[in-house]
């Protein structure tokens, strides 16, 4: 047994090494570009063209297929019990929305369709689109995370490559888990003013399933793949926006799926099965401390989470020049500002389309001022949206939860349904007390 | 027989092929970091030898067989760079399908070797104390990222919305001439609507025979009354008018008829028609034309001008030497017109009654616009020389609409334009860099051009007896004969002025510097003939009243020279105020502004 376990781990080393260097050949590899060669005949290179967005009845083929995938995993889950069927679907999700249908459009990104059409009343967004958005939350309402136990294909990557997970202290999740918060109002603050969508711009795996990308994003998804190894879905847990949505409604799941099929022995065999530390253990009132001490520190959060809205508004209303210089108009304005010069530079090629575009100056300056002033609002009201986050995170840490047996955690736990085969309790068996 | 032993020979296997497939795939990285060092090094459209036998080509176009030797060698370069290319593209589906190799064998192990999880975290805390630390590390990473974020707003403070605003400001002149047109009609419509500007004073009805429209204010010799435009009826800086006296003191009260304060500055000059004397006055948030009578001083009006269509909310900054109110108005009679440094220009009836009013668009020049306006014919000339987009202009004097506009390919300038009458014909004179251009006032049709003149211009040129004279700092003092006016007739660059413009008459051209000197030059020869430290900067432009010259210095004194051999100096003359505007003469009296009061200066 010493000798497979140390076999593992040399293999495990051999991955790693092989990966590393892998990741930088791979991103040159596709970076390249042979240079356009000039034609004296007068020929002209066609321009390059953007893969076309799915169209006609095939977008709809891809939202019944998500929906029959979300189908077949909740009954996988919640009915046939079985983590090789969630496995199988997880291997179908990587190859047909991965690495075929090239990670997009996913639910993840769709986040940025939808409030880009909520705030700007020029920009379509289609049905499918809405679907795909909301299909998943639907599901995560009523049957929990069934989305990210397979049918989300950067789900799917990192759950197969997680080989040797390794846990992670509880507040160490607690801290990082709320990058997603951050990163979701960022990109419904980017989305909402129609700079950026930065979750597709910074999808750390769809360079891979494109085989096409910047060298920074593929090296990004590779690291991403390395640390997965060990630390199992590490963009699901810590990075994910659409995560943050979907532990939201699973909360509210009814059916969700459970480790044990009846009632829990508590004999613990589950206890540590989880990658994610998504199960939550039985406490007692023992362990706690003492009440008017709870009570005090919750009512002292509660007090305070207002302040923390405050100093988050305030702090977006500062930060708000920085944020709005992603965006391209207020960043070229701002290089115009800078480089009287630039205007005139005609072989940036951010100056070419400007002047293509033929924008008049004025109209130009007051766009971007415009957009800056829309950041000032947002950024308010994302700066006040993170200190609630915090206050209320803060507040929930102080709230005991008192139960018996090992429920996995609706808000985190991502329906994988690796914890089932560790329980020894049956269907069918009689529980006896 | 176990399930796990039942597969232990199974997982041995499968351990080797994955260890295997872990050999190939490092191997095929290490091939393709060898092709991806060797693609790096090979650029197939920069290799020397190619680029050597092109270099030769070029010297040699008829060489054919160095032309294919080229293209061999080229199609070879090309060749190996996209043999490399599908190479590092192979080894990397390869290397990938050994790591889903590889990933299939674990997978399969993991799946197939079920055993009780070992204890995962190293001890077990209670959640009290999980919760804890959570709280402790997620309040100090939530003020390490408030303290990080507010740090690189407070370092990084753009002040983008502001910037922004203020080069909205100063570029919106590009487009402004364009919609002149329509601008004018929108206000053409809404005159009646008194919301439009705010008239602050009641409007004295004044009836003055005066008052009479004319078609032309042209007088050639500045010998009226009226003093209707920049230095005078046609801006030459001659005044011929009987009784002008040459002696007064501020503080004495020695011929100050009345001395008044001007609400807002403004480096503009009095014009004057009739009993009415107009200035205006600004500042970034105000802008007034103010009505006095020239006789006692009294204001009869004044008209804040706001609300215009247009108008750029935060005014342009200028320089504090330029302010908002630098260009001088010009009246005909039937209205006082005038414009302002964000670009609004005003028609404004002799009652305080607004004609028309609209946005140029901002002037797009660095120190603010300064160009006073020209009228002619019914026309109101508008030199809008600004940065990209120089124009001139000519508005309908009743209406404001524009009638024609001619776009000038000139830099910058702060010059005014002036009026010159050339063997009958009427001519338009604008001075910037590189030229002086004059313009038919009827179509806007460029008549002539002479590149005598460049850097930042802002003197007005002068005219004297069928010679024109330009000036400029960093550039030279030119005479141009309108009998031949593409050629020069003589250059001299010893004084130069940037602000004051120069004067002439048949025998002498005078330019005084900025910097205090009055230099005396021979108009037609272009030898110097005089020249005077003055010992005082001087932004004001000198005069010609008679046979006088009138020098008004920053303190407010006004030298006066008899225009004869060596210019011998008559008289010293001082108001108690800085004095920047030129001086402004009608029915025997001199009107003076300085920066807090407005003198008028006759004969008590």
């Amino acid at each position: 047994m010493k000798k497979r376990n140390k076999m593992k781990k040399q293999y495990c080393i051999f991955i790693f090494l092989i990966l590393l260097p892998l990741q930088s050949l791979v991103a040159d590899g596709f970076t390249q570009r042979f240079p356009k060669p000039d034609f004296e005949e007068g020929y002209k290179i066609p321009e390059t063209q953007i893969a076309l967005a799915r169209s006609g009845y095939w977008e709809y083929f891809d939202v019944a297929l998500l929906t029959f995938l979300l189908s077949i995993l909740t009954w996988l889950v919640l009915k046939k019990r079985s983590r090789n069927g969630v496995l199988l679907i997880s291997v179908f999700t990587l190859l047909y929305f991965g690495f075929y249908r090239e990670g997009c459009i996913c639910p993840i990104g769709s986040i940025q369709n939808i409030t880009a059409a909520l705030f700007n009343a020029d920009y379509f967004v289609s049905f499918s689109t809405i679907l795909l958005f909301l299909i998943p939350l639907i599901f995560s309402l009523f049957f929990g995370r069934v989305f990210c136990a397979g049918a989300c294909p950067l789900g799917a990557i990192q759950d197969l490559i997680a080989f040797k997970p390794m846990p992670l202290k509880k507040w160490v999740q607690s801290l990082l888990g709320l990058i997603p918060f951050i990163y979701l109002a960022l990109a419904i603050l980017y989305a909402a003013t129609r700079s950026d969508f930065i979750i597709c711009r910074y999808d750390p795996f769809v360079a891979l399933f494109r085989f096409s990308g910047s060298f920074l994003m593929i090296a990004i998804g590779v690291l991403l793949l390395l640390i997965g190894m060990f630390i199992a879905r590490p963009y699901c847990r810590f990075f994910c926006p659409y995560g943050v949505l979907l532990n939201w409604t699973s909360r509210f799941s009814q059916k969700h799926m459970s480790i044990t099929p009846n009632a829990c022995i508590e004999c613990k065999l589950c206890e540590n099965s989880c990658p994610f530390g998504a199960i939550d253990k039985p406490q007692s009132f023992k362990l706690y401390e003492k009440r008017n001490v709870m009570v005090q520190r919750l009512i002292f959060y509660a007090l305070i989470t207002p302040l923390l809205m405050f100093a988050g508004a305030y702090t977006g209303a500062k930060l708000h020049e920085n944020l709005a210089l992603v965006n391209n108009k207020v960043s070229l304005a701002y290089e115009f500002m800078n480089q009287e010069g630039l205007k005139e530079a005609e072989q940036n090629l951010e100056v070419r389309t400007f002047k293509a575009l033929g924008t008049p100056l004025e109209t130009f300056y007051k766009n971007a001022s415009d957009i800056v002033r829309q950041f000032y609002i947002g950024s308010i009201i994302m700066g006040a949206f993170l200190g609630l986050v915090f206050g209320l995170t803060l507040s929930r840490l102080s709230i005991p939860k008192y139960k018996k047996g090992y429920w996995p955690n609706k808000g985190t736990c991502f329906s994988c349904a690796r914890c089932i085969d560790y329980c020894p309790v049956k269907p069918n068996s009689i529980i006896k007390k | 027989m176990s399930k796990e032993n039942k597969y232990l020979w199974l997982h041995k296997l499968l351990y080797r092929i994955a260890f295997i497939t872990s050999i190939f795939v490092v191997l095929i990285c290490i091939l393709m970091l060898a092709n991806f060092l060797q693609l790096k090094k090979s650029d197939p459209v920069n290799q020397k030898i190619i680029n050597t036998l092109v270099e030769r080509l070029y010297q040699n176009p008829d060489d054919h067989e160095l032309r294919a030797q080229v293209r061999e060698l080229d199609l070879l370069a090309r060749k190996a760079y996209f043999t490399n290319q599908w190479q590092i593209k192979t080894g990397t589906y390869l290397a990938l399908a050994g790591i889903a190799i590889i990933t299939i064998v674990f997978q399969w192990i993991i799946i197939n070797t079920k055993k009780i999880p070992e204890s995962l975290l190293p001890e077990a805390q209670p959640l009290y104390m999980n919760n804890k630390n959570a709280r402790k590390w997620i309040a100090i990473g939530g003020s390490m990222i408030l303290l990080l974020a507010l740090v690189s707003a407070w370092l990084t403070s753009l002040q983008l919305k502001d910037k922004f605003n203020e080069k909205l400001v100063q570029n919106k002149q590009a487009t402004a001439s364009d919609s002149v047109l329509q601008v004018s009609d929108n206000i053409d419509s809404n005159i009646a609507d008194s919301s439009t500007i705010t008239i602050s004073a009641n409007p004295t009805e004044i009836k003055d025979s005066n008052n009479v429209p004319t078609e032309t204010i042209i007088e050639e010799d500045g010998s009226k009354d009226n003093f209707p435009i920049f230095r005078g009826s046609m801006g030459h800086g001659i005044v011929k008018q009987k009784g002008i006296p040459l002696s007064w003191d501020a503080a004495s009260g020695k011929n100050i008829l009345w001395k008044i304060t001007v609400p807002l500055p403004g480096y503009n000059s009095p014009v004057l028609w009739g009993r009415n004397l107009f200035i205006t006055g600004a500042d970034a948030n105000k802008r007034e034309v103010y009505c006095y009578d020239k006789n006692d001083g009294k204001q009869l009006w004044k008209v804040e001008v706001k609300n215009i269509e247009g108008s750029p909310a935060v005014a342009p900054k200028v320089l504090a030497e330029t302010g908002h109110a630098a260009p001088t108005a010009a009246t005909d009679g039937n209205g006082v017109y005038a414009v302002f440094s964000n670009g609004d220009i005003v028609g404004i009836d002799m009652n305080g009654k607004l004609l028309w009013a609209f946005n140029l668009g901002i002037p797009n020049n660095h120190y603010g616009h300064s160009s006073s306006l020209l009228l002619v014919n019914g026309k109101v000339i508008v030199q809008y020389d600004q940065r990209n987009a120089a124009k001139l202009i000519a508005l309908n004097s009743k209406t404001g609409k524009q009638i024609w506009s001619v776009n000038r390919q000139v830099k910058a300038s702060w010059a005014s334009p002036i009026l010159i009458k050339w063997e009958r014909k009427t001519m338009i004179i604008a001075a910037a860099e590189p030229y002086v251009a004059a313009y038919d006032p009827e179509t806007g049709n460029e008549i002539w051009k002479n590149n005598c003149i460049g850097g930042e211009v802002g003197p007005s040129p002068a005219y004297a007896n069928g010679t024109l004279f330009t000036v400029n700092d960093y550039s030279k003092f030119a005479a141009i004969k309108l009998s031949d006016p593409t050629n020069t007739i003589w250059t001299n660059d010893e004084y130069l002025s940037d602000i004051p413009s120069p004067v002439a008459n048949e025998k002498y051209a005078i330019v005084v510097t900025s910097f205090g000197v009055m230099a005396v030059y021979d108009a037609v020869s272009g030898s110097k003939i005089f020249e005077k430290e003055l010992n005082e900067s001087v932004y004001s432009s000198p005069m010609i009243v008679n046979d006088k010259l009138f020098v008004t210095d920053k303190n407010g004194l006004t030298r006066i020279f008899k225009m004869e051999e060596n210019f011998p100096e008559i008289g010293q003359n001082k108001v108690d105020d800085n004095v920047f505007p030129t001086l402004a003469f009608a029915e025997g009296k001199i009107f003076i502004r300085g920066h807090k009061y407005l003198y008028c200066i006759g004969k008590k």
